[in-house]
């Protein structure tokens, strides 16, 4: 086992507080201390796999060309100014060939009547070559071409075969990718029934909600929607995009996996055919801790859902006796991305939704009742969002000291905001937020990175470990633009755990999982949540940052499998992935259809 | 000499009261008596005679030459408090008010014993509308001459004029003689009455109006009181009285109409309106009334015709343009609200509520930058526009210059009398800036809504901001007080119900909160059902 970097570095940069690991006055006052530690960070800490040569003091580093990412978003743009046209585009981390790897697939736009490309308009599927190098396969897996706009993706293994498979969103149909197992795909929308015939289709979650094992499918369905309705609006004498208003919201798509490789549509029989509104993001989560897998929804102009599991194949809505459907003037905020995470550390999972600029992006925090504690202004989170238009956001705790951070995209929708206000700007720069462990974060823009000190039009955030060191990283799309990948520089600097769950009589995937790690005094919750971020996929291990804990302590933990099956941990082992396999039958679910 | 004089002023002012029908100027002559100026020889003598002219000049009509003769008068012997009243009573006859009120003031300053000069600088006083010198004056006067009538009468319509109602109808309803006289002073005391919950004992008074000698006015302004009052059945009931005695019809039926209309009786109203106009009777004025009609019976098309009937009517009446604004932008109609707006600003240049118009039409259009030109300009136009000020302030804010924002609120509250609207938008703003983490902003906002309701407590926002802090700091008990409050000040306020919903949700409250819960629903929807948003026209030419 690798000397840990706790072991090589002195006292005094150990210090975990920010002011001694970023002051740059510590450098100069220390030079070759500093030269020395950082060298010998480089040698000795570095995972085996190829880096990039290069030290750096940013937290995240913007690999997307080194990592030969070339791939660009078209949003079909056009003076009609479709609403589409600034939504898009999903992206996932997935490790779709099985290699160890995670891969990155991108979903891409599509033209509209008066937005067209010279180009054929492909989504992206770059497999991970393992020395931070991708390729991109999409053709040759045959999903490059999705013949409808696309909008964004949930990766699942909805057969259990051991291939994740993927579900791409979009108007007027998504489409069920199924992974063939040997590199390609195929499109099964249609026979599995999922194929959500005549609907904007925005973010989607795995999930299994009935506990048979399956993973079902929740397809969050944004307004009524056609290319023959141009809606004419404007922002200062120019063409804008109109207020989400303007398009009456849809109601939710509820799949329930028949386990046979068809689908049904439960969603009238679920009780969310009636929730009409304009959703946009989805996490999938027991939010009750009742060990049944529920659903929160963020709603765009519409109230936010927190749906609960009835566990009888419905859900009850109590966003509104949670206090997390509306702001505190009863207006429903414009919730475009949503995740879910253990922001407190009180093994209660808590809530982050982004808004519109002037809304701030909210962070409910789970109350001693059934009420959300609103903490959006008390975390600052209110004061660092408030210009911002927000869609992909992320828990992450992107220096592993055990305390979730924040990862958000930003980005206008109207190019003529900056006309009609001083403090909003169209492009805005992604926010990298730390958890100080005691209620509020703190803006790292500083040192995040050059990616986040420049404007952006992002959208959809996923986040991974794609080089496997432990270190989460993260890649965001743009419209009209190539994505950016960033490799995490902070991770490794603390002890954490790796776990990659196989279900057996849960769902393979582990969706709805709930892992609790001790480590001394600590216990730290997390889960693997279906769906979170915005039209966005993530990897479906999970990461356990534990800070500086010394060597001497063991690190156990349970796991609460989604069918109930509580599993014990122990001496799990640091700074590296361990697979989980549930116990129980030998027998896997394995491929029932053809 | 002495005599003489007096009774020169005494038929000076007998014959002012009558061209000016004022009540005020008529002085108790004998009461005057002790008022003796002293003779100075010749130049006296000379004074004398241009006095003695003066009058004649006055009672010919010929008031200028009348007032350059008491100029030359008072010259000559400026230390003469009469000749100084005699000039005072023919400039405010020329209704040259500050300068007589001048006059008479040099001569109290002379003679503070004058009685009769501090009563008609009281009267000047009042119709300049400086009320507290007015009231001042009065009280002195019945200090040394308690009972005075006129001095009673006069401070009864002061004291009305400063909304001290209990004092004006007290003092009114001592001199009925006096009071009768006038259709504006029985109006003034039974506005009184009104205001501190004595109905009948107004009725009683506006009914004297019926068979008044003013006729026809008097009774209109006695409907006009009531209408004011909400009283609708007296104002109707006067109204009618005139159905066989007003020959014009025109003014009969609008102010019927006006009072139903009042009465949200709108169909009623409209019917009366539609008489008017199908009996050949056109102005602005009634395409107005039209247009409120059919606007408040949710008929909005044919109320922005009514309303374009009436600018194209009288092109140069700000007023069309102004209400069909309004109804635009409550209508969030903004494509065509904006091009109204902006037409309206050239068409008026001048004029600080066409700016205010196109600053709100901007503001409802987040066009922040241009809503703080339009805002600065009405300022700049009419700095004491209380609508420009708030306009301007959320104009800036909106814009992102907060701190120009606060300086603009600020300014307003130092400045405003009525400076509580201004306290409660400075205390929003600063509630905003406390969420991104100004830490002592919250404190001086719930300070500033404190002030506020002292100052008047109607201002349901004022309310509803203490509640919910309340509510966020887990104050249930108070939280329901102030929430409480502001929906019986503002019961269609659907944000209001929704925090009450939430207060006695916390409270375990259940059912109180699903009724909350309930009619904040049906607001909201009632809100969103006005095509808030529905995607804009495409502006036509103009």
């Amino acid at each position: 086992m690798p000397p840990t970097p706790q072991q090589k570095l002195p006292l005094a940069i150990r210090n975990d507080s920010t002011f001694w690991r970023y002051r740059p006055t510590l450098q100069l006052f220390f030079p070759f201390l500093a030269a020395f530690i950082s060298f010998i960070a480089l040698d000795c800490f570095r995972p085996t796999q190829a880096q990039s040569s290069s030290p750096s003091m940013e937290i995240f580093t913007d690999v997307t060309e080194e990592a030969g990412i070339t791939w660009r978003h078209f949003s079909g743009e056009s003076q009609d100014r479709f609403l589409i046209e600034t939504m898009g585009g999903g992206v996932a981390f997935l490790d779709f060939d099985g290699d160890g790897l995670q891969d990155l697939f991108f979903v891409n736009g599509g033209e509209t009547p008066h937005g067209k490309s010279t180009l054929p308009i492909r989504n992206a599927l770059y497999r991970n070559l393992g020395n931070g190098k991708f390729q991109d396969v999409a053709a040759k897996a045959r999903v490059d071409h999705s013949p409808f706009y696309g909008m964004g993706v949930a990766v699942g293994d909805f057969d259990n075969d051991g291939f994740p498979d993927l579900y791409v969103t979009g108007f007027p149909r998504s489409a069920l990718f199924h992974n063939n197992g040997d590199g390609t795909f195929t499109d099964v929308a249609d026979r599995a029934g999922v194929k959500n015939a005549g609907r904007w289709a925005a973010s989607a979650a795995w999930f299994d909600f009935d506990r048979d094992g399956y993973l079902d499918l929740l397809v969050t369905n944004y307004a009524q929607f056609s290319f023959d309705d141009v809606k004419k609006c404007e922002l200062d004498g120019k063409p804008a995009y109109c207020a989400q208003k303007v398009y009456s919201g849809m109601p939710l798509t509820l799949y329930h996996n028949n386990g046979d490789g068809t689908f049904t549509d439960v969603s009238e029989r679920s009780g969310l055919a009636k929730l009409v509104g304009r959703a946009l993001g989805v996490v999938a989560v027991d939010a009750n801790d009742d060990g049944w897998t529920d659903l929160f929804v963020a709603r765009d102009a519409s109230p936010n859902l927190l749906l609960i599991n009835q566990r009888n194949g419905t859900f009850r809505d109590v966003a509104v006796d949670s206090e997390v459907a509306y702001n505190s003037d009863g207006v429903a905020r414009a919730g475009m991305g949503i995740d879910a995470g253990d922001f407190n550390g009180d093994g209660k999972p808590d809530f982050v939704v982004t808004n519109f600029n002037d809304e701030y992006h909210s962070l409910f925090v789970t109350g001693s009742t059934t009420l959300f504690d609103d903490k959006s202004v008390s975390s600052r989170l209110a004061a660092y969002t408030k210009p911002f238009v927000g869609w992909g956001i992320h828990f992450i705790d992107y220096d592993n000291d055990g305390n979730l951070d924040l990862i958000v995209a930003n980005g206008h929708i109207n190019q003529a905001i900056e006309s009609t206000r001083l403090d909003v700007k169209y492009k805005q720069p992604p926010l990298l937020l730390r958890n100080d462990g005691n209620g509020r974060f703190i803006n790292m823009r500083e040192f995040a990175g050059s990616s986040f000190s420049v404007g952006q039009s992002a959208r959809g955030l996923a986040v991974g470990d794609f080089n496997n060191d432990g270190g989460v990283d993260a890649v965001f799309t743009r419209l009209d633009e190539k994505p950016i990948l960033l490799r995490n520089n902070e991770g490794q600097n603390h002890i954490w755990v790796g776990l990659e769950l196989q279900g057996t009589r849960s769902n393979r995937d582990g969706i709805g999982s709930k892992i609790t790690i001790d480590v001394g005094k600590r216990k730290l919750v997390r889960w693997i949540t279906g769906g979170a971020s915005y039209l966005s996929s993530h990897d479906k291990r999970v990461i356990v940052g534990l800070g500086d804990v010394p060597s001497f302590v063991p690190i156990t933990g349970e796991i609460r499998w989604p069918n109930g099956t509580l599993q014990l941990l122990s001496n799990l082992q640091r700074n590296r992935y361990q697979k989980i396999v549930e116990p129980g039958a030998d027998e896997f679910h394995g491929e029932k259809h053809n | 000499m002495a005599k003489r004089t007096m009774c020169r002023l005494c038929r000076l002012l007998i014959f002012a009261s009558k061209l000016c029908g004022l009540t005020f100027l008529l002085s108790s002559c004998t009461a005057s008596g002790t008022n003796r100026v002293p003779s100075y020889g010749t130049q006296s003598n000379n004074a004398e005679e241009r006095a003695s002219k003066a009058l004649q000049l006055a009672q010919s009509g010929n008031l200028e030459l009348a007032e350059d003769e008491l100029r030359k008068v008072v010259a000559l012997e400026p230390g003469n408090s009469e000749f100084l009243q005699e000039l005072g009573t023919v400039l405010a006859m020329e209704k040259k008010l500050e300068e007589s009120t001048s006059s008479f003031e040099r001569a109290l300053r002379i003679e503070p014993g004058a009685l009769l000069a501090r009563r008609y600088l009281a009267a000047n006083l009042w119709q300049l509308h400086r009320f507290t010198e007015a009231r001042q004056n009065l009280q002195l006067l019945l200090k040394a001459k308690p009972g005075d009538p006129q001095a009673l009468l006069l401070l009864g319509m002061v004291s009305e004029n400063t909304a001290d109602y209990a004092t004006a109808a007290k003092t009114l309803a001592s001199v009925p003689a006096l009071v009768r006289v006038q259709p504006e002073s029985i109006a003034a005391l039974a506005r009184s009455y009104y205001h501190i919950g004595e109905a009948d004992k107004a009725r009683l008074w506006l009914r004297e109006l019926l068979h008044h000698a003013a006729g026809a006015r008097a009774v209109l302004l006695g409907a006009q009181i009531a209408d004011e009052m909400q009283d609708y059945h007296t104002a109707e009931t006067l109204l009618i009285s005139l159905q066989s005695d007003l020959s014009d019809e025109e003014t009969l039926k609008y102010r019927l109409a006006l009072v139903k209309f009042h009465a949200k009786q709108f169909a009623e109203s409209e019917k009366l309106v539609q008489q008017l106009l199908d009996g050949g009777h056109q102005s602005g004025e009634i395409y107005r009334l039209l247009g409120w009609c059919r606007q408040e019976q949710h008929n909005h098309q044919d109320a922005v015709r009514a309303f374009q009937e009436a600018i194209k009517l009288e092109p140069t009446n700000e007023t069309s343009y102004l209400d069909l604004g309004r109804i635009l932008l409550t209508e969030r109609r903004l494509v065509p609200a904006l091009e109204l707006s902006k037409r309206t600003a050239n068409a008026f240049p001048e004029s600080s509520r066409a700016f205010v118009l196109k600053g709100s039409v901007e503001l409802a259009a987040t066009l922040f930058t241009d809503a703080v030109d339009s805002f600065s300009h009405a300022l700049q136009l009419d700095p004491s526009s209380p609508d420009a000020s708030i306009g301007l302030a959320k104009a800036q804010f909106g814009s992102g210059m907060t701190q120009q924002a606060k300086a603009t609120l600020e300014r307003a509250i130092a400045n405003f009398p009525k400076k509580a609207p201004f306290e409660v938008e400075l205390a929003q703003l600063l509630l905003k800036e406390a969420e991104t983490g100004d830490e002592g902003a919250e404190a001086r906002a719930e300070r500033l809504l404190k002030s506020a309701i002292v100052l008047d407590d109607t201002l349901a926002e004022a309310h509803y901001q203490l509640g919910e802090l309340a509510l966020a700091r887990s104050q249930l008990q108070r939280a329901l007080i102030h929430l409480g409050e502001a929906a019986k000040l503002d019961p269609t306020s659907a944000k209001v119900h929704f925090a009450l919903s939430r207060a006695f949700r916390r409270l375990g409250r259940n059912a109180e909160a699903a009724k909350q819960s309930a009619l904040y629903d049906k607001l909201k929807e009632q809100e969103t059902s006005r095509a808030p948003d529905a995607p804009a026209e495409t502006p036509s030419s103009n």
